[in-house]
């Protein structure tokens, strides 16, 4: 594990306000759910890195989806961070810490795996899709041109259903309303989107008695466990005192549902 | 103070403090670099004048609720809430592994009673791979009605006799910005027994979403680190050189070497790499690179720079 400068391969739009942003990265190898911390400039504002899912690793020799010599990122220009990374151009590098934290566990051997995505919380799924080389991803999209993102799924052998708000695309209405016709008690949910759509999918998730595992996000500034400022509620309360925060860079970004206090997230 | 032994060029970096040489005169900022193993695998512990692990209190403590941290221009604003293992769990679990090192470890402590920092020390005082602590006393003391111990003279004076009576090793005493004059404080903690002054701890700060009309923080305001305190930092330690008797140790806003030297010339006779250890795990190592090569170049020594502003 290292912080290293890595050359920006390509930085090009993906969908509008949206970017892939390609890193040369020698013998990469990445779990579906880890990520990344980028420092998008050289300067002192913004000062920290900021933390961005992998949402690919290609050119490696064979198949293996999770190892190569590019690491992937999409991410969606929402701040000053951002804006400035969007800026960054070919041939220049960024440096990168990482891959980071634990990404989502494997699948029970009759378990059939079924993906939730909201917004930019499809990022972790395409490399889990390709791994699965099966499964079910259920992506809610803001609108019609973030649902274009699908398309990068048609190389894997996943089924996708889209649902938008404004039923544009897809299912019309929420994509935990997606899961809910969806799942079975064969099921296993993988979900990562905004708060409010990860404790529909945790409730669902429940109802049909099946595990949930969720990606959670956090304003973090080291990525290492280190600054704690990525804590999130854990349910587990009494003697484990001191347990009774979890540190979404180290311990997550990937947590069993069961596990965190959605009271007080 | 701050003397050492100067032969060859390799000894133009130890700093004597309280009687401790430290290899080299950059240290960890309490708070930013964990109980060390966390940055094991990113940097090489060997090459710090001294690690300080994140403060200890008597009972293991969970911390504020979120959001904990807020970036700021140049900067940033947390309130974590001193979390940390206790002070058992660090002796058992956390110095086993830094006793593996060369590197002298300063154990920061805190207490919300006079009670509690009595305690802590004494616990730590023996204990082998301690060299020294540093207390925090930039906390709200709970039998008082939550005044900061570090802003009141006559408290902070009280914390710090208080542990040295508790311990032999040497007391660092981490002073806190938030006053009006840091040399009153200065010489309060000094004629208490206080060995050292660390300057400074974080600025109390505040940030405000307008969208949610809330405070950007679970607990409304936080401590601000990072570049943007330097220069308050800077002149600090400069102020409270005229009158300390006992070394300071500079801390706040140091990304580079040459921000460490600013304070080193300012009066600081080490330094401490805080927020940078957060965006750059090897930030510390690199700093006390910087500062070997600037001694070089000017046929300096550390100690010599110590205090060297001309006015």
């Amino acid at each position: 594990m290292e912080s290293k400068d890595r050359k920006i391969l390509f930085n090009e739009v993906a969908a509008p306000g949206c970017f892939r942003l390609g890193l040369e990265w020698r013998s990469a190898e990445v779990t579906p759910g880890q990520f990344v911390m980028v420092r998008v400039s050289d300067g002192l504002d913004p000062l920290l890195r900021r933390p961005f899912g992998v949402y690919g690793v290609h050119g490696g020799r064979g198949k293996n989806p999770l190892k190569g010599n590019v690491v992937e990122l999409l991410y969606k220009v929402v701040g000053k961070g951002t804006r400035i990374l969007s800026a960054r151009e070919r041939n220049e590098s960024v440096n990168v810490l990482g891959p980071l934290g634990n990404g989502f566990p494997e699948a029970g051997k009759d378990e059939k795996v079924i993906m939730v995505g909201g917004g930019m919380g499809i990022v972790p799924f395409l490399m889990l899709a390709k791994k699965l080389g099966d499964g079910l991803l259920l992506y809610g999209a803001r609108g019609k041109s973030e649902a274009a993102l699908a398309k990068d799924f048609k190389g894997t052998a996943c089924r996708v259903k889209v649902s938008t708000v404004d039923g544009s695309v897809g299912a019309k209405g929420l994509v935990t309303e997606l899961l809910e016709r969806e799942i079975t008690k064969d099921s296993v949910v993988y979900a990562c989107g905004p708060v409010g759509m990860l404790k529909a999918a945790t409730k669902v998730a429940a109802a049909a008695g099946v595990r949930c595992h969720v990606s959670l996000e956090r304003s973090m500034a080291c990525g290492i466990g280190v600054c704690l400022g990525c804590a999130v509620r854990a349910k587990t309360h009494g003697e484990r005192e001191n347990r009774n925060y979890m540190m979404v860079c180290s311990e997550g970004p990937v947590f069993d549902s069961e596990d965190i206090d959605w009271e007080l997230l | 103070m701050g003397t050492t032994v100067e032969k060859n060029t390799g000894e133009r970096l130890p700093v004597e403090i309280a009687g401790i040489r430290f290899q080299n005169p950059v240290m960890t900022a309490s708070g930013t670099f964990g109980y060390g193993s966390e940055f094991a695998p990113y940097t090489d512990l060997n090459r710090l004048g001294a690690v300080v692990v994140k403060g200890l209190s008597l009972k293991p403590r969970q911390g504020n609720p979120g959001p904990r941290i807020v970036e700021t221009p140049c900067g940033m604003l947390n309130a974590i809430g001193l979390q940390n293992v206790g002070v058992e769990a660090f002796i058992k679990e956390k110095l086993p592994y830094l006793r593996k090192y060369s590197t002298r470890v300063i154990a920061n402590i805190f207490g919300e009673t006079m009670e509690d920092y009595s305690e802590v020390a004494r616990m730590l005082d023996g204990v082998e791979g301690v060299a020294a602590l540093e207390v925090n006393i930039s906390c709200p003391n709970v039998k008082k009605g939550g005044i900061v111990f570090g802003t009141d003279p006559f408290e902070a004076a009280k914390v710090v006799m208080a542990v040295k009576k508790s311990t032999r090793l040497p007391v660092i005493t981490k002073l806190s910005p938030n006053v009006t004059d840091i040399k009153v404080m200065v010489r309060a903690v000094e004629d208490a027994g206080s060995d050292a002054v660390s300057i400074i701890n974080t600025l109390t700060g505040m940030v405000v979403d307008v969208e949610k009309r809330r405070p950007a923080l679970a607990t409304v305001t936080g401590g601000l680190s990072g570049p943007a305190i330097r220069p308050v930092a800077v002149r600090m330690v400069w102020e409270a050189r005229k009158v300390a008797r006992t070394p300071i140790i500079g801390v706040g806003g140091i990304m580079e070497a040459k921000d460490a030297l600013e304070f080193i010339i300012a009066g600081a006779t080490a330094v401490q790499v805080g927020t940078a250890s957060f965006i750059d795990p090897n930030a510390a190592v690199k700093v006390a690179e910087g500062i070997a090569e600037y001694v070089e170049r000017h046929g300096t020594t550390v100690s010599k720079l110590v205090g060297s502003l001309e006015v």
